[in-house]
């Protein structure tokens, strides 16, 4: 990937400092339209290495890790863009811990930033896993889709030596790309019984039929109508799970049939392994409000038509913005928001 | 070869459907660097697949045959483009194109991807080609995409076949 897709070199970094806080697809992009417009660009990442999701949860033969390294490199090598890696940039110092916070040694503050750094663009995606909300979930084998395929890419490239379980019966709740992605790198790495779970049924899963009768083909089961209800625990560890069987209602606000509980069809799936893939919510830098940027409910930054914060200088995009989206919707996204950071410093020398 | 290579235009792209993961970066690129307007589009094929099409930029390209104005053309560097003075809007182009590529856009006139000319006059890769994060949409003369697909296809056989 040349994020620097638009220049051959760079054009040196007069025109004005931008920080990127979160180097995945978004401000990977975003620098590398910067770069190209005579900007010096410094990335903020939490993790050893950048690329965020693309590097650490998708597994690598959806996206070779080749392509992101190539990509990385080139900023750094070509486009003098400073990574700085497992530093976490929060506002205040009640910093909230989210997924993929294990090699966090430096925590900066955001309001620090904005006020070094000409603009600020908060690229800091969705690093944390909804809950089904069902008791025993704290059970011990019981993990987030997200835990589950980070936890093995970091043991495979060697950042780490905790190596993520496999199951004799492994029950992954979803119907996603984070639950096919848990599903298949569990079946992958000799888990023995994977069956993949999801409330509704082949026809409404997000993954589409076609991802699901592919993992079908490889061996995993897949069972539909079906929503936990709670965690089977048996001193402390996760022994099944209790499911209710559901049929399809009436389309809700989604568009899509609401799944309904049939009273009385409680059953348990004896399992090793539970792996959640309820949904991912965003992490923004921020608790609440931030000296005037703000999040919505879901904990989306709030930005205008132009990517921009409530504070001027300080913009947003991918997944932090619009919730769980797809690699090239994040590009797009980082994209509009580095054009409008020219725009704005620009505009800003005008005057 | 080469010069074989000239003769019947000289470039072409090819995207490898089994490498694609339908994750709209090429077409979200595109847009970017066209004013909102891609030409590279997804599309589903069911099942919630999604995949890219565009124009292959074809040696024996039916909508350069079709074209009554020369508007369709085939570049000097190889690219099919449409030189916009001379094009009419009749849609020649698009019934004989077998893809459904080229459309007509307001005021009139044909519409279709150029390879990200300004950015291959810089010496750089069409913006769908250096973006895309598995490398399946593959650019060249005809030599180096025949070479590139048969080194990945290699590579393939020989890992997939190691102990």
């Amino acid at each position: 990937m040349k994020f620097a897709f638009m220049c051959r070199e760079s054009r040196g970094g007069g025109r004005g400092k931008v920080a990127v806080v979160g180097g995945g697809p978004a401000g990977l992009a975003a620098a590398g339209y910067l770069v190209c417009y005579g900007y010096e660009v410094d990335v903020y990442e939490k993790l050893p290495y950048a690329g965020g999701l693309m590097t650490f949860a998708i597994p690598p033969y959806r996206i070779p890790r080749e392509n992101i390294i190539e990509g990385v490199e080139d900023l750094e090598k070509n486009f003098s863009v400073k990574f700085n890696y497992r530093t976490k940039v929060f506002c205040g110092d009640k910093v909230r811990h989210d997924e993929g916070d294990e090699f966090v040694q430096n925590v900066l503050d955001l309001t620090k930033l904005v006020n070094e750094y000409d603009a600020v663009l908060i690229t800091t995606g969705i690093w944390s896993s909804r809950k089904l909300g069902v008791p025993g979930e704290e059970a011990q084998g019981v993990l987030t889709a997200l835990e589950y395929t980070y936890g093995w890419w970091i043991y495979d490239s060697g950042l780490s030596t905790h190596k993520p379980p496999v199951g004799k019966r492994v029950v992954v709740v979803g119907g996603g790309f984070s639950a096919v992605d848990a599903a298949e790198v569990s079946h992958m790495k000799g888990s023995k019984e994977v069956i993949l779970a999801y409330r509704r049924t082949i026809k409404e899963a997000p993954a589409g039929e076609y991802e699901i009768r592919r993992l079908i083909a490889e061996g995993i089961k897949w069972m539909d109508l079906v929503q936990p209800t709670k965690i089977v625990v048996e001193n402390g560890r996760v022994s099944g799970v209790e499911f209710v069987k559901m049929r399809l209602g009436a389309p809700d606000e989604s568009g899509r049939p609401r799944p309904e509980p049939i009273p009385g069809s409680e059953f348990v799936l004896e399992a090793d392994l539970v792996l959640v893939a309820a949904g991912e919510i965003p992490t923004p830098p921020l608790e609440g409000e931030c000296g005037g940027i703000k999040v919505d409910r879901g904990r989306r930054v709030v930005v205008n038509s132009r990517m921009q914060t409530n504070v001027e200088k300080v913009f947003a995009a991918g997944d932090v913005v619009t919730g769980p989206s797809m690699v090239g919707k994040a590009i797009g996204s980082g994209l509009k928001a580095a054009t409008n950071i020219d725009m704005y410093l620009r505009s800003k020398k005008l005057v | 070869m080469e010069s074989i290579s000239r003769m019947y235009g000289g470039m072409n792209r090819v995207i490898n459907y089994e490498a694609c993961i339908g994750c709209f970066t090429c077409e979200e690129v595109c847009k970017f660097l066209h004013n909102g307007e891609a030409y590279i589009t997804l599309y589903e094929v069911g099942g919630g697949l999604n995949k890219p099409i565009s124009c292959f930029h074809c040696a024996k390209a039916p909508c350069v045959t079709a074209c009554p104005t020369g508007a369709m053309h085939r570049g000097s560097d190889g690219a099919v483009t449409v030189d916009i003075s001379r094009c009419i809007g009749c849609g020649a182009c698009v019934a004989a194109c077998p893809f459904g590529i080229p459309t007509i856009v307001p005021p009139g006139y044909a519409s279709k991807c150029d390879l990200c000319e300004p950015l291959r006059k810089e010496g750089l890769n069409p913006g769908c080609v250096a973006m895309c994060p598995t490398k399946a949409i593959v650019w060249g003369d005809y030599t180096t995409i025949a070479k590139e697909l048969r080194v990945r296809a290699l590579k393939k056989l020989i890992y997939t076949s190691a102990p």
